[in-house]
């Protein structure tokens, strides 16, 4: 199965077509996608916790499609280059830490939406709905681990030699 | 650029990259911190220009550019690094990469365009702009260029290990 996956006529495209479309673009997608949805959270999340407080939040909430539009992308090339590299993606444990982290990321992203900029209810005294600041540094951690384990996930012997596996 | 790779191999960077395995990766790590947060602050302050998320005053979300430069200068040091110290091939493995060369080229012409939205007054004509509010059309060429220009420089960055298949493309 994983192997059938792996030599798919798309896999073995992505992973050894000399073409500009191939590898080396959807590579440069990703980090295209990066910068889009894990820039514009941490601005959002700058805002949330006290940076340029007199941004009104309303309006930053249509920011928001951007994101998908970020993730979307990343979904689409990050699933290209997970299929053409599957066997060793797979047995990476900093690439699965990722996968959890940008998971929580996306959890606490949602949450963020549903409970900060769609329901405010009451402000709290600075202003801000209920738990703004700790779903911001929730955003900033999360974010955070998940570019550390993404970039690592390159240096797998390095990380286990550090941590003395 | 044999002279700028003689002067690079000097300086004591490229033994501190190779005797420490973690300034690699970790400067790699803050390259693309660096890389996210230009696009989020400066980005956005472009998508806000070009209309997006109306009802954010231009001015107050001018606010966060310093950060953005701050991002931009831990990537020229970051970068620096990359090419003073890489320990496989020295600094004319990047010097000579064209990847890198258009690269920088387009880090030029943003700048470039930075100096013009301030020199020409045209961050002044966003002043008067109301939160919901159209921004003039000189802010929006800068604003389409800077974007541009910055998802080019991502795109080249990435292409710098992969040189070839630019090369290939290009018929070189």
């Amino acid at each position: 199965m994983l192997e059938a996956i792996e030599n798919s006529a798309y896999a073995v495209w992505v992973r050894e077509s000399p073409s500009i479309f191939a590898y080396t673009t959807i590579l440069s997608l990703h980090a295209i996608g990066l910068a889009i949805i894990v820039g514009i959270h941490t601005l959002i999340a700058l805002r949330l916790l006290g940076f340029v407080k007199e941004i009104p939040l309303q309006p930053l909430r249509k920011l928001f499609p951007w994101m998908y539009l970020g993730f979307t992308i990343n979904l689409f090339s990050g699933t290209s280059l997970f299929v053409a590299n599957l066997s060793n993606d797979l047995g990476n444990w900093l690439f699965i830490a990722k996968l959890v982290f940008i998971l929580f990321a996306m959890i606490n992203l949602e949450l963020t939406k549903i409970h900060v900029f769609d329901r405010p209810g009451p402000l709290a005294a600075d202003g801000l709905p209920k738990n703004s600041r700790v779903y911001a540094s929730a955003a900033l951690v999360l974010w955070g681990l998940a570019m550390v384990a993404g970039r690592f996930t390159a240096y797998p012997n390095f990380v286990e030699a550090w941590l003395g596996f | 650029m044999e002279a700028i790779s003689d002067f690079l191999i000097t300086l004591p960077i490229g033994d501190f990259v190779a005797t420490h395995d973690w300034v690699w990766p970790f400067c790699e790590t803050l390259h693309f911190v660096g890389m996210c947060t230009l696009l989020g602050t400066v980005g956005v302050v472009d998508l806000r220009i070009l209309g997006v998320a109306k009802g954010i005053p231009i001015k107050l979300l001018e606010k966060f550019i310093p950060l953005g430069v701050i991002a931009f200068l831990v990537n020229m040091v970051t970068g620096f690094i990359f090419i003073a110290g890489n320990p496989v091939g020295g600094p004319m493995e990047y010097l000579t990469n064209l990847s890198l060369q258009l690269k920088m080229l387009i880090v030029v012409i943003a700048g470039i365009n930075l100096l013009i939205f301030y020199v020409r007054g045209i961050n002044r004509s966003l002043e008067s702009v109301p939160a919901d509010g159209d921004a003039p059309r000189g802010a929006k060429v800068v604003a389409v260029v800077s974007i541009a220009a910055w998802i080019m420089v991502i795109i080249m960055g990435r292409f710098i290990m992969y040189n070839d298949t630019l090369l290939y493309a290009l018929g070189l």
